[in-house]
């Protein structure tokens, strides 16, 4: 059975619809009541913008703009239409997670609450959830308004309206509800009431909970946009460098050439690993020192595929007579380069995207990552090894999904060369 | 092809066979400590580390050997190389009587001219000992080396005296380390004593010996049996096994491959429990969580120099409301389990004279932290959720250390009880040796960090206001009546005194919040409970292993 | 010839030498202007300001760092690498207790990749596009793809903590020296299973994938038809002409492979709490132990130059036997 990448889109982007149906229609009014603010209190406006502010609007613009854009430009994809495989699907998935992060998952990937009980859940495992009165405010004014309902809206890292109990029992007048082994009570009136019931849901965490009693699912979700970032970014450092010197060389020769080569010898004859670790440990490793140090060390190959197209292309004859009618050499050979090197390149930067996202694991499983602070899948590996008798799902989801990463990408890395040289 | 099969599978039978039979001689007699890392040296001298310092005082013995009193919440002093000793009625000197049936492990006799010449190495600059500087109450010459002639008064191969310097306040614990052999070490050019190869095949006068290192994998100690220490019914074997990962450590007390560990996380406490094999201990009141905030201005002091009140914490009333915002019975209940107790000031509840109990805490309370930043100034004049006062938003950088899992707990806790009040903080994850360099750098606004506080109690390091010579006080404490009350305690006073000065230290530092300080954390030890006569101490558990036996 | 080959060794010997001296050069400049300096473990009430100046001064820390640069400088061509500060021994004889179990290791896991790989490459040539090739060939670029740590953490939860068949950590039992040969021996082993595993899986896979592809490739070109049409047994023509072509270009991938087992012996020493170069490094670099980070990193440098002109060493062997082969 074949299956087109299209028909693939439009399942998942109508899952993600239907399952989200409220969360997405609430970033669609926040982002009109937004637009409406910058009309009328600009300033307010401006100070108000924040990340997840800025996050969720985009990623509902963009949820709600892809499918008219491509419905209309549908003729001119053409890999649209192409049959589905495994690791298109994986990267598909990833894609989506990267983008709309917000709109999959309806939970802060920071939110912990009442660790006693949702500490390292089981997957599927569910507590019960009392939801307190929300304290009206006065609001007087269109921004405060405005912010009341971003907060309704975008979920926050903490919320003092709802707490988590194993077991509840309603009495008259209050509630008894059991946080693990301790009994505690809470008056009624102090909770929400619908249709003149105490409002208690049930929530489940699907693959479980970490040590903070976090949503693994969400912080999955959003780890794929920091580990992607992660590659994108380090491979995007490793492209600049490797261009520019790898031109510079080429072009110039001679000392500079020579000395470029000493240094990519240097970077090439020791395990470079022991460079990153170390520049990370001395120096503090965070998110961005980790882009740039992953960056800076995995130039070599560009480097080299860079300087030995620029020296087989600048002797060539139209070059040079190009050279002799005026034009610059440079501005030629950049024009005449970049095609003949785009290939290889776009395959290398596809397996050093993959070696930059096991390299950011690894690292986080020493300690070197991008840090706590953010839910990359090499953080969650490096806490989740630490629970591994106890809570296997802490590392078993994200390693797995690391490893689908790396197969897939290593896939279309390995399906591009052969797409262009079918040859080799 | 078939043959070679048939081989290859014997030959794998009789390794296993073999095998079999060695893997069962877990010798009984033998206790299994394992630890994170390995030590550098056996020498004294140069045991900074704490398991440095654990497993060379089994190794060397001093003059008395301090014991925990845990009802008085003191040290007391009993005989150890000293058989007895009296102090002179002015408390101008001190006479020591040896044992004289203490030998090295090498044959060779101890005597007086052996603690001589130790506090002579101690205290010499040449060799960076771990002790270099802190010898204030006998003669030293003006690099503070001992001077032997004035100090010492060898009367007999076993009787010493030592001489204290007018006016000084000496005291028991200052003067006794553990005696390194003379013979041995005088060999050594003094500059060359930290890489003597004596230093990893050390002559010893301990109740163990050593018996084998293998760098990076143990460190066996043997039961010296011509030790007057030593005891045939207590352990024969004591081995300290390096294992880096903490879930391998785990997993090998659980097995029963290892006997004892430290450091155990709360989260596996109940695991523990529920191990029919294993007791949970804890040491407790050694060390204190707190978040340091510092006093002054950052930029300003490293400009200029200058010392000015940091913008945010520069107020004490502000910094005990930060101490009300904060909920650490929820952490200390959450995450610790209740393995510790609330923190009021650094004076550890197990000095039991010296603890003030009038102090009350600053029990969780958002509405008083509120009310006291609105006294203070602090409002949300421009509606954008945090306060700020004349222009200057209440938005600041929590640093942590990378590493322990505890840290990004308490922030991530700390950050949602200070959004409450109205307060941003941002979360920055540094590596320890680089957030140290900051942090004595006064460069860091605020910052969790964990204070392991000494015994006897020492406050002069931590809490002084001269910034330069107090290697400690890193939020730059300063109070000229806390000074006062430093300088008078540095004396050797009567107790009612001194538990007076205490008290009123408490008092003022409780008032000034300079930290908030957030609970005393238990060290909690995993025991396997074949161990016998174990006795935890504030000092850790790992001490006076010779009384150790196994059931 | 003969000159030539001198002429290339002492280019070679040359250009080694002063990259290795530039990448000292760097990590000694870049170690001491990163923050923190390795008084810091020492911190305590004990740890007076005297003393921290004392042994700063004693580690030479004081002196600015070209002073120190120019110092050391001349202590290398010495040949002394200075003291660690940590062990307090000369760097080269702490290195070298450490440096012998990554280098048996990393031989035995190669010698393993090589092997295994080998075998598997040839069982799923054999019948080519059937399904135990078709497993190998699609489980292998999964086994790829995972991450070392990864693996070596379930095979400690699976093997160690659940089913106790084998040690989580360390070199040796307690015990090792009362055992006799054979129980040392075994000891060794139940000890380094897992390790070995973790170690060698990715690597037996990429050799495994690359070798199996070039074999299949190589089956395909004309002159192996025309040995067959010609009538030579199927074992000829795969011992004296399919293998050597298909292994001349693993060669240079091997000698790649070298310096990522390297990398990758460091994780799998951390997980398992072996007493190796890795793990002595990634120590040596949060202790701030300087003379011991430069001197590992010369080490590993050292060691990827050599491993890297042995096998172009090999490589040139071969192709001389492939060029006298055709002129017999």
């Amino acid at each position: 059975m074949k299956i087109k990448i299209r028909n693939i889109l439009l399942f998942l982007w109508l899952l993600i619809l239907i399952f989200q149906i409220e969360l997405i229609f609430g970033l669609v009014v926040l982002t009109g009541k937004y637009i409406i603010l910058l009309f009328t209190d600009f300033n307010q406006a401006f100070q108000l913008i924040d990340f997840s502010l800025v996050d969720a609007i985009l990623s509902v613009t963009l949820f709600v703009c892809i499918p008219i854009i491509s419905f209309f430009y549908h003729k001119k994809l053409v890999w649209l239409k192409s049959s589905i495989n495994f690791p298109a699907f994986v990267l598909i998935i990833l894609f989506l997670a990267f983008c709309f992060a917000p709109l999959i998952t309806n939970e802060n990937p920071d939110f912990q609450k009442d660790l006693k009980v949702t500490k390292l859940l089981s997957p599927f495992s569910s507590v019960k959830v009392i939801r307190l009165k929300r304290e009206e405010k006065n609001i007087n004014s269109s921004s405060a308004n405005f912010l009341v309902y971003k907060n309704k809206i975008i979920k926050q890292p903490f919320n003092e309206s709802i707490i988590f109990a194993n077991k509840v029992k309603i009495s008259s007048s209050e509630i008894l509800y059991m946080q693990k082994d301790l009994q505690k009570k809470i008056d009624l009136s102090k909770i929400e009431i619908v249709n003149g019931k105490p409002k208690i849901e049930e929530k489940t965490f699907i693959l479980g909970t970490d040590e903070f009693g976090r949503d693994i699912f969400t912080r999955l979700i959003y780890g794929a946009r920091i580990s992607l970032l992660v590659g994108i970014g380090a491979v995007f450092v490793s492209l600049v460098i490797g261009l520019a010197i790898g031109f510079i060389a080429g072009f110039r020769g001679g000392i500079i050439d020579i000395i470029f080569s000493r240094i990519t010898d240097l970077f090439l004859a020791f395990p470079v690993i022991y460079l990153i670790i170390l520049i990370l440990a001395m120096f503090g490793n965070s998110l961005l020192s980790v882009i740039f140090v992953l960056g800076f060390s995995g130039w070599m190959s560009l480097f080299k595929i860079v300087k030995s197209e620029v020296i087989s292309a600048k002797n060539k004859d139209y070059i040079i007579s190009a050279g002799l009618l005026g034009l610059t050499k440079f501005g030629i050979l950049v024009k005449e380069i970049l095609p003949v090197i785009i290939v290889p390149v776009i395959v290398n930067i596809i397996f050093q995207f993959s070696n930059v996202i096991l390299a950011e694991s690894a690292l986080s499983y020493l300690g070197l990552g991008s840090g706590r602070s953010y839910p990359s899948w090499g953080s969650m590996i490096e806490s989740g090894q630490q629970y591994i008798t106890k809570a296997w799902w802490m590392i078993f989801f994200p390693g797995l999904i690391l490893i689908l990463t790396i197969f897939s990408v290593n896939d279309l890395g390995k399906r591009l060369n052969k797409f262009f040289n079918p040859a080799a | 092809m078939t043959r070679k099969k048939v081989t290859l599978l014997a030959c794998f039978l009789i390794l296993f066979l073999s095998s079999c039979g060695s893997e069962n001689t877990n010798k009984n007699n033998r206790i299994v400590i394992g630890i994170p890392a390995d030590i550098n040296t056996f020498n004294p001298l140069f045991a900074f580390t704490v398991d440095e310092g654990a497993i060379t005082e089994l190794l060397y013995l001093s003059l008395a050997d301090f014991r925990w009193n845990k009802e008085q919440g003191e040290l007391e002093a009993f005989p150890m190389l000293a058989k007895s000793w009296e102090w002179a009625k002015d408390s101008s000197s001190i006479t020591f009587h040896l044992r004289d049936d203490v030998k090295w492990s090498d044959g060779v006799p101890l005597t007086a001219n052996d603690v001589v010449f130790s506090l002579d190495v101690y205290s010499d600059p040449m060799v960076d000992s771990r002790l270099y500087g802190i010898f204030e109450d006998v003669y030293t010459d003006n690099e503070n080396h001992i001077d032997i002639k004035k100090t010492f008064t060898v009367k007999s191969d076993y009787e010493l005296q030592i001489n204290f310097k007018p006016n000084s306040s000496p005291d028991l614990i200052d003067i006794v380390h553990p005696v390194i052999p003379k013979h041995i070490f005088e060999k050594y050019d003094r500059k060359d004593l930290a890489t003597a190869k004596d230093n990893f095949n050390p002559v010893t006068n301990g109740a163990f010996v050593l018996k084998k290192w293998d760098r990076n994998q143990s460190i066996i100690l043997g039961v010296n049996k011509n030790s007057f220490l030593y005891n045939p019914d207590n352990i024969d074997e004591l081995v300290f096994k390096i294992i880096p990962e903490y879930t391998s450590r785990l997993i090998q007390l659980t097995k029963g491959e290892i006997d004892l560990m430290e450091t155990i996380k709360t989260g596996d406490i109940d695991d523990l429990k529920s191990n029919e094999k294993i007791v949970v201990e804890s040491i407790r009141g050694r060390e204190y969580e707190y978040v340091g905030w510092n006093n002054i201005d950052p930029k300003t002091y490293n400009e200029k120099k200058e010392i000015v009140p940091n913008i945010l914490f520069g107020n004490r009333k502000t910094r005990i409301a930060l101490t009300y915002a904060i909920n650490r019975q929820e952490i200390l209940e959450d995450y610790l389990y209740n393995y510790g107790e609330l923190a009021a000031t650094p004076i550890s509840p197990i000095f039991k004279n010296d603890i003030d109990p009038n102090i009350k805490q600053y029990e969780y309370n958002p509405d008083m932290a509120r009310k006291i930043l609105k006294d203070e100034g602090w409002t949300d004049s421009n509606n954008n959720g945090t306060i700020d006062r004349n222009g200057t938003e209440f938005e600041f950088t929590l640093t942590i250390p990378s590493g322990n899992p505890l840290r990004p707990y308490e922030a991530t806790i700390i950050k949602n009880n200070l959004k409450a009040v109205g307060i941003e903080v941002n979360i920055e994850t540094q590596e320890l040796g680089a957030m140290l360099d900051d942090i004595d750098a006064k460069k860091r606004d605020a910052w969790i960090l964990a204070q392991y506080v000494p015994i006897p109690i020492d406050l002069k390091s931590y809490w002084y206001s001269d910034l330069r010579n107090t290697q400690l006080n890193f939020v730059s404490y300063q109070n000229k009546k806390a000074d006062e009350i430093i300088e008078e305690l540095t004396a050797h006073l009567p107790k009612d005194r001194q538990k007076e000065l205490y008290y009123q230290f408490q008092e003022i530092i409780h008032k000034d919040q300079p930290v908030t300080f957030m609970y005393w954390m238990a060290d909690i030890v995993g025991i396997n409970k074949r161990v016998k006569n174990i006795n935890i101490t504030p000092f850790g558990a790992i001490t006076h292993c010779w009384e150790w036996a196994v059931k | 010839m003969n000159k030539d080959i001198l002429k290339a060794l002492t280019k070679r010997i040359v250009s080694s030498i002063v990259t290795i001296l530039l990448l000292i050069s760097f990590l000694f400049i870049l170690v001491r202007l990163s923050p923190g300096d390795p008084t810091q473990k020492f911190l305590s009430p004990d740890f007076s300001p005297e003393l921290k100046q004392q042994v700063m001064a004693n580690f030479k820390l004081d002196q600015s760092v070209t002073e120190q640069y120019l110092n050391f400088l001349g202590n290398i061509f010495r040949g002394d690498f200075g003291v660690s500060y940590d062990y307090r021994m000369p760097v080269f004889s702490v290195i070298w207790q450490f440096l012998s179990f990554t280098l048996v290791f990393t031989s035995i896991s190669f010698l393993i990749q090589i092997f295994l790989s080998y075998y598997f490459a040839l069982k799923s040539i054999k019948k080519s596009g059937g399904l135990l090739d078709k497993l190998l060939s699609k489980s292998s670029l999964v086994v790829y793809a995972t991450p070392s740590f990864v693996l070596g953490v379930f095979l400690i939860f699976i093997f160690s903590a659940k089913l106790d068949l084998f040690p989580s950590a360390g070199l040796k039992s307690l015990d090792f020296d009362s055992f006799s040969f054979l129980g040392k021996l075994w000891d060794y082993i139940i000890h380094l299973t897992l390790p070995l595993i973790t170690l060698s899986l990715a690597g037996i896979a990429m050799f495994y994938k690359y070798l199996r592809d070039n074999l299949e490739e190589v089956y395909r070109q004309d002159f192996i038809l025309n040995l067959r049409a010609s009538g030579y047994s199927e074992s000829t023509i795969l011992k004296k002409h399919v293998l050597p072509n298909a292994v001349r270009p693993l060669i240079s991938v091997a000698g790649i492979e070298l310096g990522i087992l390297l990398g990758g012996t460091l994780i799998t020493e951390v997980i398992f709490g072996l007493p190796g170069m890795g793990r002595l490094m990634m120590t040596s670099i949060f202790s701030r132990d300087y003379p011991l980070v430069v001197g590992c990193a010369f080490v590993a440098g050292l060691l990827m130059i050599i491993t890297n002109f042995i096998a172009d060493l090999v490589k040139m062997k071969m192709d001389k036997r492939m060029i006298k082969g055709l002129m017999n």
